[in-house]
């Protein structure tokens, strides 16, 4: 099941070190809630894992992240992340494209396409409710961003992050979601 | 006619209650989910996320550790044991657990075996599969392409081609077609839908070290050719298996086929010495088990222009998924779908069918149907309408123009049926002066000057059911015949078994009215079983409307046969001659003394107490009825839909179904199989699809996707009925459990095409949803 999320949402903070985090997959990574990289392979390859709950559902992919590509002067990247989850229940891709654009106010605009796939026991549950947990989880990753930001960049990953590698709980995911559905009603 | 007997005997046309609902009211039905069987443990199926994928290992080794967990089985044990794979109905063969690779997202790839369901639920989740992932091809029009990825690697022809199957005459058709004035055509798909019956799917295998038995209890429409199965495909004597039917909860062809759960429980039994149950959850149901259509039709249609139709052309794609396991017992690929001219005279057709795999689950069962006859009639009666449109003219007259008229009967179709019995035009006249038609005309003709949307739509759809003559039908090469033994107890009760199985049909009460029609034995007094392959004489089960054309018939041929020799002991009795005795139900009298007479039940206590000299004791007699032809039932059912420009919602506002399937013995249970297939229909032509998206990630696998329809949904419903018997069968009955599903679609999506019609839609697919029909609305500028 493929679908497509474009996000745009903007921080109190200048391009450059907005650059800095996002170009930076280790970091990144503990912004999105449930994931983590375990390993680099290469300059532009990681090892990496992300736990997704949703109702009754566990589903552990472990994967790959790939810097497709990196354009410092534009400020943009391209993301490949592909996993299985480990007991065979399915796999998922996501080809994640971020583009960066300062703002007169000295904030930056963050704006974002991703493309995912996903195949097996979540995605019976349709695109309803993979676009709700996709929306769910991006505004997790939006908040661990903006945190993220407040700290010096060079500071080592851990605790202060607010959601490291823990799966989304799946009432609050459940509620949202069923929330999410009567408000595309109206 | 049929006589009428007494409501104390309550044979024929009496609407007596159904019998087996004492218990099931009560909540005392005894299904297989309710069998508990000492030191019984349970099975869970673990299932591919992934609809085409190569298997790389299976590693069962954490789930063996967890307590409480008895065995593992994958498709490479069972290869050992040549089991990994098993034949279909329709000659193709299916894997029972996976090896090689995974065809089908919800395949079986292992079996966990545990001590309760808990653990070996919480066992499939140890078991770690690792999958490479292959291209997925759920299109079937691209599953034809050259270069499609190849789905089955076992087969030794190397495309995803299963048949090409096709009858009538093509060259005179092309003829007709190149010549005749006015062309018609519509190009229908009918979704892939499920029957989703109430009781899913599921057995307890239980093997004795100790007699070497196998006794299975499972969900069985066919408990006789399932035993017959295991036997070959097992090779266990035959003796030494019992198939136990017991209540089932809702078939609709989907316990038709085998599927490997009941395998790999019988394995299991087999390999642990202990009871094995499997009873598989809603989504798996859903998922993995026989799904029925999934047609992409074209109907073209020759006529004059005056609207006399010359000749028809079908041409078909059947995805049958990963394997071709249509459970279909004829001879022909594409089952009855010949059936397609319908209730009109085409003095030429042609169609023709192809199969090809995806991959989807397997199936391609006859859900409230005889093998595509719902395909075939859904087409027919939407080309019609096309047809009507085209040429301007009211469908209803179209139809008129062109019904086989009662005098051809019986009727050599030009694709090769022989239709027993049939006058249409009745039964179109009855329903459109019940639901007003005219007026309704009138009244949209109103409407649509106001912009409002309303529609009216007919379907005058032909049956043919009652499965089946031996010229066009077997299982394994078994005919399908069927049966019933009777016997009567010395205090003038009765026992009858039949080859048959209920599973919802009232068979308790129906059979044991066709007892007291023919013998006068109070249906009361007549105990009806079926289901238990050690005490049921051999049947081929029930589904294709075919239990009372043919164990029905049976049941009417031992009855008369138990009469034959009752006259005997009546004879003796009054000491008269057989030929000076007349008969009415429950009784013979000698011809112009009503007053010597004998009942069935004096003659009963006889049979085995004072019996003629030179006669054997007892009172009983079985029947194998092999049917001389199908039967043709048929009907018109008319809809009136209104549709909310706002929503794109449709209302049903009214509709009336005539049926006609021949003598009636119980008009309450007739009334009520119209009422729930005709539920069924809308459902399918309104809330229904298994669908996939382009990953084969099914997207109709839980009732959060498929729908089913509740009393908030459903319409009341206007039944009436015309009456002509089948000529050949013993009384005269047709089977009607289907005709309700296979007639209404048509007739809903009829009417809302007519309601939009004016604004150039001549063809929506089903399911028609909302979101569907507001799509058009939009698109034609009057959404509101």
């Amino acid at each position: 099941m493929a679908l497509k999320i474009e996000k745009t949402f903007t921080v109190q903070e200048p391009v450059e070190k907005v650059w800095a985090l996002l170009s930076d997959p280790r970091k990144v990574a503990t912004c999105v809630p449930g994931a983590q990289i375990t390993d680099q392979v290469d300059e532009k390859t990681y090892k990496g894992a992300i736990k997704v709950k949703v109702g009754p559902s566990v589903t552990d992919y472990t994967g790959e992240v790939r810097i497709l590509r990196l354009d410092p002067q534009n400020h943009e990247i391209e993301i490949l992340g592909k996993g299985q989850d480990v007991r065979g229940r399915g796999s998922a891709s996501m080809k994640m494209t971020g583009k960066l654009r300062a703002l007169p106010d000295g904030g930056t605009e963050v704006a974002s396409v991703s493309e995912i796939n996903v195949v097996g026991i979540l995605a019976q549950m349709g695109s309803r409710v993979i676009t709700e947990v996709s929306n769910i989880m991006f505004g997790e990753f939006v908040k661990n961003f903006q945190a993220r930001l407040q700290r010096p960049l060079d500071a080592p990953e851990g605790q202060a992050t607010v959601a490291e590698a823990q799966p989304i709980s799946a009432t609050s995911l459940a509620w949202e979601a069923t929330k999410g559905l009567f408000h595309r009603k109206s | 006619m049929i006589h009428k007997t007494s409501p104390e005997i309550g044979g024929m046309g009496h609407s007596i209650k159904r019998k087996e609902d004492l218990r099931f009211i009560q909540g005392k039905g005894n299904y297989v989910d309710d069998v508990h069987l000492p030191g019984m443990v349970y099975g869970q199926m673990v299932r591919s996320p992934y609809a085409h994928a190569r298997l790389k290992s299976i590693n069962t080794e954490k789930a063996k550790k967890l307590p409480g967990v008895l065995a593992v089985i994958t498709g490479e044990d069972l290869a050992k044991a040549n089991l990994a794979w098993m034949p279909t109905l329709s000659h193709d063969k299916q894997m029972v657990l996976a090896t090689g690779k995974v065809l089908f997202q919800s395949q079986e790839v292992a079996f966990v075996v545990a001590e309760d369901r808990y653990t070996a639920a919480d066992a499939a989740e140890l078991v770690e599969v690792e999958y490479e992932e292959l291209p997925v091809l759920v299109d079937p029009h691209k599953a034809l392409e050259p270069g499609a990825p190849l789905l089955r690697e076992d087969r030794e022809q190397k495309d995803n081609h299963i048949f090409h199957w096709e009858v009538g005459d093509r060259q005179a058709t092309e003829q007709v077609f190149q010549n005749a004035p006015v062309k018609a055509s519509v190009k229908a798909f009918f979704p892939r839908c499920h029957p989703a019956p109430l009781e899913t799917c599921g057995c307890v295998a239980d093997f004795s070290r100790a007699t070497g038995r196998l006794t299975v209890y499972m969900t069985s429409q066919a408990p006789h050719a399932h035993r017959t199965v295991f036997a070959l495909v097992g090779g266990i004597p035959e003796n030494n298996i019992r198939v136990i039917s017991p209540d089932i909860g809702g078939g609709f062809g989907n316990k038709v086929p085998v599927y490997p759960g009941y395998v790999c429980s019988i394995v299991a039994s087999l390999t642990l010495g202990v009871p094995v149950k499997w009873i598989e959850t809603r989504s798996e149901n859903l998922q993995s088990t026989g799904f029925a259509r999934d047609y992409h039709m074209t109907a073209e249609i020759a006529a004059d222009r005056d609207g006399k139709m010359q000749a028809l052309r079908v041409k078909t794609l059947a995805d049958h998924g990963a394997f071709n396991a249509a459970a279909q017992p004829t001879k022909f690929p594409a089952g009855l779908f010949s059936i397609c001219t319908g209730s009109y005279d085409y003095p030429t057709a042609f169609c023709e069918v192809d199969g090809v795999y995806t991959n989807k689950a397997p199936g391609g069962i006859a859900y409230r149907c005889s093998f595509r006859v719902t395909e075939a009639a859904y087409l027919i009666e939407r080309a019609v309408d096309v047809l009507a449109l085209d040429l301007k003219m009211d469908p209803a007259e179209l139809r008129r123009k062109n019904f086989i008229p009662p005098e051809k009967f019986p009727y050599k179709s030009s694709l090769g049926w022989t239709y027993d019995s049939g006058n249409y035009e009745p039964a179109m006249n009855i329903a459109l002066e019940k639901i007003g038609y005219k007026d309704l005309r009138k009244e949209q003709e109103e409407k649509r000057k106001k912009g409002e949307l309303m529609g009216i739509g007919i379907s005058s759809f032909t049956e043919i059911v009652g499965a089946g003559p031996a010229h066009s039908f077997d299982i394994l090469g078994i005919k399908m015949f069927d049966s019933c033994e009777i016997r009567i107890h010395p205090t003038g009760k009765a026992m009858a078994r039949m080859g048959t199985k209920s599973q919802g049909q009232g068979h308790e009460t129906t059979y044991a009215q066709i007892v007291a029609q023919e013998l006068g034995i109070p249906a009361a007094d007549v105990t009806i079983e079926e289901g238990d392959t050690d005490t049921a004489p051999y049947g081929l089960g029930t589904y294709a409307s075919r239990s009372t054309p043919t164990s029905g018939a049976a049941t009417a041929v031992a009855a008369r046969k138990i009469r034959d020799k009752a006259k005997k002991i009546a004879a003796y009795l009054l000491e008269c001659n057989e030929n000076d005795l007349e008969w009415e139900p429950g009784k013979f009298y000698v011809k112009g003394s009503p007053s010597k007479s004998k009942t069935i039940q004096d003659i009963a206590f006889a049979a085995y107490t004072n019996i003629p000299p030179g006669l054997e004791a007892g009172l009983e007699a079985v029947d194998y009825y092999d049917p001389p032809n199908l039967t043709f039932p048929f009907g018109t059912y008319v809809c009136v839909v209104d549709i909310d420009k706002g929503t794109g919602e449709v209302k049903v506002r009214r509709f009336v179904a005539v049926d006609d399937c021949g003598n009636i013995i119980n008009p309450m249970i007739v009334e009520g199989q119209i009422h729930g297939g005709l539920t069924e229909g809308l459902a399918i032509a309104f809330m229904q699809q298994i669908d996939y998206d382009e990953s084969g990630n099914i997207q109709g696998g839980s009732f959060q996707d498929y729908l089913l329809p509740t009393a908030v949904e459903t319409p009341h419903w206007e039944t009436d009925k015309t009456c002509t018997p089948s000529p050949h069968h013993p009384f005269g009955a047709k089977g009607v459990g289907e005709s309700p599903n296979v007639g209404s679609p048509a007739a809903f999506v009829n009417a809302v095409v007519d309601a939009l019609s004016h604004l150039g839609v001549k063809h929506i697919d089903m399911p028609i949803a909302p979101w569907k029909v507001w799509n058009i609305l939009k698109e034609k500028g009057v959404a509101a």
